[in-house]
């Protein structure tokens, strides 16, 4: 009986999430992961090695890119099925049938894990057709070629499935700060394996187990087998996008399973479903009285109180003889003025920072200050980059507020509204990103560096129009909490010139790029809003 | 003031009519717009507050085409639509003075409007308090003020009284029957009560195609004479039902009260005096046999 509860609750769950646009978008990703690989563009290399294109290398190769992506990707695909029952009501009518948390949890991990196994099943797919593209090794061996997805990428894919149902279950990482910690959470356990390694690069059966997503236990193997046929091999992996020149290749004859290797995929497995069940502990069960505990915490204010304590009494005393039309004075004929830009962008911004606790607020000043003050070094490089990430979850609801509070009918058919609003919603994003790093600004404006300050206004428009377009043309704030974050790790942290909006050092700043790229972002915002509206 | 609905018909993505060739002229008053769920009302709503764009056809407003300029049909429309939400983290004061920041109205105009906005809604005491923590009635009567900000020439409002108590059920109805005067505003709603209270004109609406237009009077008119109340055992309810339209039932001690719509009663039957009910199920059930033939 349970079993069939189970069925259908994972069933419904995931022909709902099948059905939307938004797993096309994802299989496309899916696909398009697959066709990286299979054309080069991401390659599992050994220092200047790689294998011969045999089903294990090419098998392996494609687990280990459905693995590192999809256990990343996947979190911010998954994350969300609690909150959508919550959004559409079903949640309180499951909360009112006998299913336990625990029960409504594991199924909802089985569901997430049911949407991911389908994106790696296309990359098991993509790993055939690369193997004949390929055609260095015409014999295709389809237990070698498939069997480490449902070793390492299936177990990978569940833990990931249930890690987000625990960041839904917990208040605090439910929403876009979760979405934020994740990465980190991510590069974390990505980096455990890899520590835990010994001097000499030996992997022992140990290693298997702190490695979830597969990728140091697979690489490993590989660079054991190179050692023995390559002596002058250094030891170096990785799995590269973009420079993927190898100018030598081995024979690798593909996995050899031990105990330790099979106990420890299914140790993933048996993780997975633990967190899925701690998760239980922490599930509100859709109750609205904890919903509403957990969203506003702060005291309410005193009139409000007051009018709590009468059970809102005063708001619904019968005074129906006040309620008359006479009450409202005729608004002049030209009651709509053409100068509301400023009062629409002081609403805008009033919206993006309402809701915040007074820490956020102390942390953005402390981080300003910090910026005037320190040596401009590290200003530029260290305070401000720490000054960026802080207020992602402000920019993250611009373009999708809308669409996420249900206020779409009331906005859009309202005059100008795409002249109007939309403008002010970019220019609150840019005011935010101004005064949050602002500091550094100032801090260049003493030091008369010209160029860094280009740099920090590229960046300073940069960054709401990104936050716009993403989310207009997505529709939530997690596609720019996930693009974001990762961005930011890899540009403005790392100075990676390329990819560092900031301009964080002089050797990495780029403000022409970032410039370019901010009209082309505006335009694709103003595009997307546009083909939202019946009526531009 | 005109507003005028030219041969609309609006088709879904899954190739379904929600409205097929709907034809209606309105002048300032109330038009109640009466029809079962899943009639069209909703999506000619829509077309009308410029939401969505008509498949066929054309909207004006005072002659001018939506579709050429739906800024002027925007620049006086006050929308309630039957599914809206709120910022939870604004106040009702707040979360006014947005909108009226995107409707264009003046930073003065828009705070005295908005102070008597909720004194007519009947929220000044926690005009403070965030929305989030609103019930579904108070949510629904920010909507009601929110419709109004601006001073419609043309308000909207779909199924506005979902979720009102019956006291600010009878607040609303007043409100739009002192507000109808100079302005057109059409009552979208399934609830004939709240159309018979306060509307001035009725468009009856069944499967995306307009059945009546007409004054109340003229549809009472249509079924005068046609009303009938009979006392039945309860034995016989269910053979009467397949008989006779029936528009209520009440269970007595000398059986079941039946009020049928029919041009001759059962024997014994006493005729009554119609009511917009009535003449609502008799035109539904009338359209629907002629569609059926």
């Amino acid at each position: 009986m349970k079993v069939r509860v189970l069925y259908h609750l994972v069933r419904a769950d995931f022909l709902e999430r099948v059905r939307r646009y938004n797993f096309l978008v994802t299989l496309a990703f899916a696909v398009y992961l697959g066709y990286c690989a299979a054309t080069g563009k991401i390659v599992v290399r050994l220092d200047e090695y790689r294998g011969v294109f045999n089903s294990a290398w090419v098998g392996c190769a494609m687990t280990l890119v459905a693995s590192l992506f999809l256990s990343l990707i996947g979190f911010y695909v998954v994350k969300g099925s609690i909150q959508r029952d919550q959004e559409t009501r079903v949640g309180r009518i499951l909360a009112s049938t006998p299913m336990s948390k625990s029960f409504y949890t594991t199924a909802k991990m089985i569901s997430n894990f049911a949407v991911l196994a389908s994106m790696v099943a296309v990359m098991g797919v993509a790993a055939i057709v690369m193997q004949f593209l390929k055609a260095e090794d015409p014999h295709v061996h389809l237990w070698p070629l498939l069997s480490p997805f449902f070793l390492f990428a299936l177990p990978s894919v569940a833990f990931t499935g249930a890690v987000a149902i625990f960041f839904e279950s917990i208040p605090g990482l439910r929403g876009g700060i979760g979405n934020v910690v994740y990465f980190f959470v991510w590069t974390a356990l990505l980096a455990v394996p890899i520590s835990s390694i010994d001097a000499n690069g030996q992997l022992h059966p140990g290693n298997y187990f702190s490695d979830f997503n597969g990728i140091v236990s697979v690489m490993g193997q590989m660079q054991q087998d190179l050692r023995a046929v390559a002596p002058n091999y250094k030891s170096g992996s990785s799995l590269t996008i973009g420079d993927t020149k190898t100018t030598k290749k081995f024979l690798w004859n593909g996995l050899r399973p031990t105990p330790a290797l099979y106990l420890s995929r299914l140790t993933t497995l048996f993780a997975a479903v633990i967190i899925a069940l701690i998760a239980a502990l922490f599930f509100h069960r859709f109750d609205p009285a904890q919903e509403w505990q957990l969203r506003k915490s702060r005291p309410a204010p005193a009139n409000a109180a007051k009018a709590a304590a009468n059970g809102f009494a005063n708001a619904a005393a019968p005074v129906a003889a006040l309620a008359s039309a006479a009450l409202l004075t005729p608004l002049p004929k030209s009651k709509s003025s053409a100068f509301t830009l400023p009062r629409t962008v002081a609403a805008e911004v009033k919206l993006m920072l309402k809701g915040h606790r007074w820490w956020w607020y102390e942390v953005a000043a402390g981080l300003f200050i910090a910026s005037v003050a320190s040596p401009l070094e590290a200003s530029r490089g260290g305070v401000a980059v720490a000054a960026l990430l802080w207020p992602v979850l402000v920019w993250s609801q611009m373009g999708t507020r809308e669409a996420r509070f249900n206020t779409a009918s009331l906005i859009f058919s309202c005059e100008r509204s795409l002249v109007r609003q939309l403008p002010a919603v970019w220019i609150g994003g840019f005011l935010v990103a101004a005064a949050t790093n602002g500091g550094l600004a100032l801090r260049l404006l003493i030091a008369h560096d010209r160029d860094a300050l280009l740099a920090w206004l590229a960046c300073t428009l940069f960054i709401p129009s990104l936050a716009l377009a993403l989310g207009i043309w997505s529709g939530t704030g997690k596609v720019f909490e996930a693009v974001y974050t990762v961005w930011w790790y890899i540009g403005p942290a790392h100075h990676l010139r390329g990819l560092d909006f900031l301009g964080a050092s002089p050797e990495s700043a780029e403000p022409v790029r970032y410039l370019i790229m901010t009209a082309i972002l505006i335009g694709a915002a103003y595009l997307g809003r546009r083909s939202k509206l019946a009526y531009a | 003031m005109k507003l005028t609905i030219e041969h609309v018909s609006k088709q879904y993505r899954d190739n379904a009519w929600a409205l097929r060739d709907f034809n209606l002229e309105l002048r300032p008053g109330v038009l109640g717009l009466l029809g079962p769920n899943g009639a069209g009302k909703t999506t000619l709503m829509s077309v009308l507050s410029t939401i969505t764009r008509a498949t066929q056809g054309r909207v004006l407003w005072n002659d001018i085409d939506l579709a050429q300029n739906p800024d002027a049909i925007r620049s006086v429309l006050g929308y309630l639509p039957q599914d809206f939400g709120v910022y939870p983290n604004l106040n009702a004061v707040e979360f006014l003075e947005y909108l009226a920041a995107v409707k264009g109205l003046d930073a003065a105009t828009s705070s005295r409007r908005i102070d008597e906005l909720l004194n007519l809604v009947n929220l000044n005491d926690v005009r403070k308090r965030p929305l989030g923590g609103y019930s579904g009635g108070m949510k629904q009567r920010i909507g009601i003020a929110q419709a109004l900000l601006n001073d419609p020439q043309l308000l909207i409002v779909d199924e506005p009284t979902a979720g009102l108590d019956p006291e600010e059920r009878v607040r609303f109805r007043n409100l739009l029957s002192e507000l109808s005067g100079e302005r057109v505003v059409i009552l979208s709603t399934h609830i004939v009560s709240d159309v018979e209270a306060t509307a001035t004109d009725i468009a009856l609406i069944s499967g995306g195609t307009l059945v009546a237009h007409a004054a109340p009077e003229e549809l009472l008119q249509q079924v005068e004479g046609k009303v009938w109340e009979g006392v039945v055992p309860s034995n016989e309810l269910q053979s009467i039902k397949q008989q006779y339209l029936i528009s209520g039932t009440a269970r007595r001690a000398d059986g079941v009260h039946v009020r049928m719509l029919a041009p001759t009663g059962l024997s014994g039957a006493q005729p009554l005096a119609p009511t917009l009910e009535d003449a609502y199920l008799y035109c539904l059930n009338a359209h629907r046999a002629g569609a059926a033939a």
